[in-house]
């Protein structure tokens, strides 16, 4: 008993964790709503093709893209953006 | 990826793969390569190639030439093979005796001519644990 | 706590890790989220107890409780407490457990950001993180524990302490950013092994690796010119990189991992090159694991490794086993891998990275040779032939000199194809410019690589301005605004391309560093007081020599005139010879440390080493070095880390 009451502290401090991690196998079933998460998904990837337009109309600017180039990679990434939008609005 | 990129990435690879298998065979510095060699198979054989020798430095062979106090002389042992070491170059802090010392340079006429020393960490770092007898007191109030 | 908690804390984290490999595979195979949430915690409580036993270390060095192997063998009382902190990484066991405790930090970051992001990766980035820190908890807790207790037959009243080397603020710095280099490439390798698990070819993964990528490239690199200019500073040599293995094993991630950062951006613009990236992000991986095995096991004679030891085969297994099964793994998911675009011209952005890509890896190959020649010859002929330094750079200065010419050629390509017009147009004014620094140079009577070097530096530095002054022409035309404005809205809105282009631009400072090399001098001699020695048009006079006892060493002390060949007073120099535990009765016990001292300017520093004294006190030996602009590698290095830190920053959406 001694040896417990000098330790409480430490013994707290390794079974917490322990605890803590197993809390979840006994709980009963969750469901997940993946639906937030894909929205979040969604506008995530909205702004990484911005971004990329951004940065396509300056390397166009700068001379590092040729006309055509340019214009198919832009009507492209544009295309992608308007079907990730659809999705977002259909959520 | 089109054939004329292709053949650039082959051409490119093959050169410098060549050059470095080139470099390995000719090194076009002398010292840029060492043969480990044990002092007993230097002695025997008097190879003279560039050659790496490893070993402990004989108690108290250490001599330092009075004009000079880069000249230095000691005996390298490696098991109970001896050779005599010249080295005239600024010596390591750690270079002492019993010191455990790695060497490279060539055999010339029974003396050993080194022109790189390494030494190896201090056995004060790695050795074993001093037992209460070792100390001085003023030792401790450092 | 007690130490037996630390030992404890070790043990429930090897535990841990095991369950959580266990319950994430579980979750693999039955989708209920109960379990995927069970091994996210305990992925958790692994890095928790970690950090626990990391503590215990550290006070237990702190107090100096040498009842624990480690804590007697790496410290002592007279140990400054800060190097007794900086003790938990000087010996085999404890910077295992440090390398630890860094990637427990990590995977705790990488857990906790990603609590509902990446869903889909997160188990197996989990189980792959888990797996990594469960091969470094059997190290720390079977093969090298760093709670030993002491084993010996008397009471421990004082530890070995720490070598004195080491007993310097660059040298405490150095392993911890280094291994934050190391350790950082875990988690884009954690993320990359997932996605092909779960063949995940999106751009999205990798644009959120490619700031993991970012941080760790710049530990490394920081760690590595640290490195290189403690043993500039200290080892007294006079130079900052010898080829040494445990300085190429830092050396060879580094190159992948720069390799990695520039083909990702392939990826991420072209959707091309994915089969290339996976295989640079393990490579670099492993190459990181096989570095600290370098550094950790000894099999190379080097400045910086401890003892023999048993890791070997543990670390190389393990090397083997990352290998072969992220490799394994890649070959079966190529058809989902292969990219449908291609290359379709040589004179394009995406040929310039590629060519880019190949040279760092081959210069990783040519490293990675010289280091393990000795065991190669050794297989091959029973000879064991040792490379120096100078076959390391026979073989690097041409491919390194190719890669500065890239760094140069590179931002001028455009993506998919360059026409003739605008190649002659881009190109035009950094040739010539770099044709008349050769021609300069030829006349100065250079040697044949510092010319081409040197041009190729002048090269770039064109190029690249070129480019800024391009971007900003644009900004100005299109935005209406000042220069000082449109440069800094230029940098703002495009950081990862600017800040790149800066950190170009410290390399290739750092290349006029290196090149200063060719022109260095050196002489060694014995000095009296009041004698004069001149070494390449500078002199030297001994104007006093005086020995001084300080706290914890003895120090004899020389003061040199140097004046240049007019006679015009430069600097004083003090170069000190020290023996550190000078009161030992013990003379063996006792540590010489050689003090330099050293006149920086940006074009040449001025390096003495005080080697050694004549017995009757009256002659000292010094060695006189000048290197020419060595201080350039060091501002490169700054500029470096600048650029790095731009494209770095995060930008608010």
């Amino acid at each position: 008993m001694d040896f417990l009451a000098n330790h409480i502290f430490t013994i707290i401090i390794f079974v917490a964790p322990l605890i803590y991690s197993i809390q979840p196998l006994l709980l009963s079933k969750i469901n997940v709503i993946n639906n937030a998460y894909d929205k979040d998904l969604l506008k995530r990837k909205k702004i990484i093709l911005y971004r990329q337009i951004k940065e396509l109309e300056m390397e166009f600017d700068i001379g590092n893209l040729n006309k055509d180039d340019f214009l198919l990679r832009r009507s492209e990434i544009k295309a992608e953006v308007s079907e990730i939008i659809a999705s977002i609005k259909k959520k | 990826m089109n054939s004329k990129i292709f053949s650039l990435i082959l051409g490119v690879l093959s050169v410098i793969l060549f050059w470095i298998g080139w470099v390995s065979f000719n090194p076009s510095d002398e010292k840029a390569m060492a043969r480990f060699v044990s002092v007993e198979n230097l002695v025997n054989n008097k190879i003279s190639s560039r050659i790496k020798l490893g070993g402990i430095v004989k108690n108290g062979s250490i001599e330092i030439s009075k004009s000079n106090q880069l000249e230095c002389f000691f005996v390298l042992k490696e098991g109970s093979a001896e050779l005599a070491v010249n080295y005239s170059k600024t010596r390591p802090d750690l270079f002492k005796d019993g010191a455990e010392v790695i060497v490279t340079g060539e055999y010339r006429d029974g003396v050993f001519v080194a022109d790189e020393l390494q030494t190896k960490c201090a056995s004060r770092y790695e050795g074993d644990l001093r037992e209460e007898s070792n100390y001085k007191l003023e030792e401790l109030e450092t | 706590m007690t130490p037996v908690a630390g030992g404890v804390a070790l043990n429930l984290a090897l535990g841990c890790s095991v369950l959580s490999i266990i319950t994430l595979i579980a979750y693999n195979r039955t989708l209920d989220h109960r379990l995927f949430l069970a091994g996210q915690r305990l992925g958790l409580a692994i890095s928790f107890f970690v950090f626990i036993s990391t503590f215990i270390l550290g006070y237990q060095l702190f107090v100096s409780n040498f009842d624990i192997d480690y804590v007697a063998r790496y410290t002592s009382y007279e140990t400054p407490n800060i190097f007794k902190i900086s003790a938990l990484w000087a010996g085999q066991s404890g910077s295992l457990l440090f390398w630890l405790f860094i990637l427990s930090i990590f995977n705790t970051v990488t857990i906790i950001q990603n609590q509902d992001r990446h869903l889909n990766l997160m188990p197996w980035v989990i189980i792959t993180m888990s797996v990594i820190q469960l091969f470094f908890l059997i190290l720390t807790n079977f093969i090298t524990n760093p709670f030993e207790p002491t084993q010996a037959d008397f009471v421990v009243q004082n530890g070995n302490g720490l070598n004195p080397l080491l007993q310097n603020i660059t040298m405490a710095i150095h392993p911890p950013t280094l291994y934050l280099g190391y350790v950082g490439f875990s988690v884009p390798f954690a993320f990359a092994f997932s996605a092909l698990v779960n063949k995940d070819i999106g751009a999205l993964w990798i644009r959120s690796i490619r700031r993991w990528t970012l941080v760790s490239w710049l530990f490394l690199s920081i760690g590595i010119i640290l490195g290189g200019w403690w043993a500039y500073q200290e080892l007294g040599w006079g130079g900052y990189w010898a080829w040494d293995p445990v300085e190429n094993a830092s050396f060879m991630p580094w190159l992948t991992a720069t390799a990695f950062l520039h083909s990702i951006i392939v990826q991420e613009k072209k959707d091309m090159l994915r089969v290339w990236n996976m295989v640079l992000i393990i490579l670099t991986f492993s190459l990181c694991i096989f570095g600290t095995f370098l550094t950790r096991s000894g099999v190379m004679s080097s400045v910086h490794s401890f003892t023999e030891s048993s890791l070997g085969p543990v670390f190389l297994s393990f090397v083997f086993i990352i290998l072969a099964s992220s490799f394994g793994l890649m070959f079966s998911r190529m058809t989902v891998l292969k990219s449908p675009r291609k290359i379709e011209s040589v004179s394009s952005r995406e040929s310039g990275f590629l060519f880019n890509n190949l040279i760092f890896v081959v210069m990783c190959f040519g490293v990675f040779w010289g280091t393990l020649f000795p065991v190669i010859t050794e297989w091959f002929n029973g000879d064991k032939i040792s490379v120096g330094p100078p076959f390391f750079n026979q073989i690097n200065t041409p491919i390194g000199l190719a890669l500065l010419a890239l760094t140069g050629i590179g931002p001028m390509l455009a993506w998919k194809g360059t026409s003739n017009n605008k190649l002659i147009q881009n190109f035009a004014l950094p040739i010539a410019f770099g044709l008349l620094g050769a021609i300069i140079f030829v006349f100065l009577g250079f040697t044949t690589y510092t010319i081409i070097s040197f041009s190729l530096c002048i090269f770039v530095v064109i190029a690249i301005s070129s480019e800024f002054i391009k971007g900003v022409k644009v900004r100005k035309s299109k935005f209406n605004e000042t220069i000082f404005l449109s440069l800094y809205k230029m940098i703002e809105k495009n950081r990862s391309r600017y800040g790149g282009y800066i950190v170009h631009l410290g390399i290739v400072l750092m290349f006029v560093g290196f090149t200063g090399h060719a022109f260095d001098k050196e002489k060694e001699f014995g000095i009296q007081v009041g004698q004069i020695e001149s070494v390449a048009n500078y002199n030297f006079q001994l104007t006093r020599m005086y020995e001084e006892e300080r706290p914890n060493h003895y120090a004899w002390i020389t003061d040199l005139r140097v004046s240049d060949a007019a006679g015009n007073f430069i600097t004083s120099l003090r170069p000190e010879k020290r023996v550190y535990f000078h009161k030992n009765p013990d003379i063996n016990k006792r540590q010489p440390h050689s003090e330099l001292d050293i006149y920086s300017t940006m074009n040449k520093d001025i390096y003495s080493i005080f080697s050694s004294v004549s017995s009757d006190n009256s002659i000292a030996f010094i060695k006189i070095m000048i290197n020419p602009l060595v201080k350039w590698v060091w501002i490169g290095g700054y500029i470096l880390a600048f650029g790095t830190l731009i494209a770095l920053w995060p930008r608010k959406d």
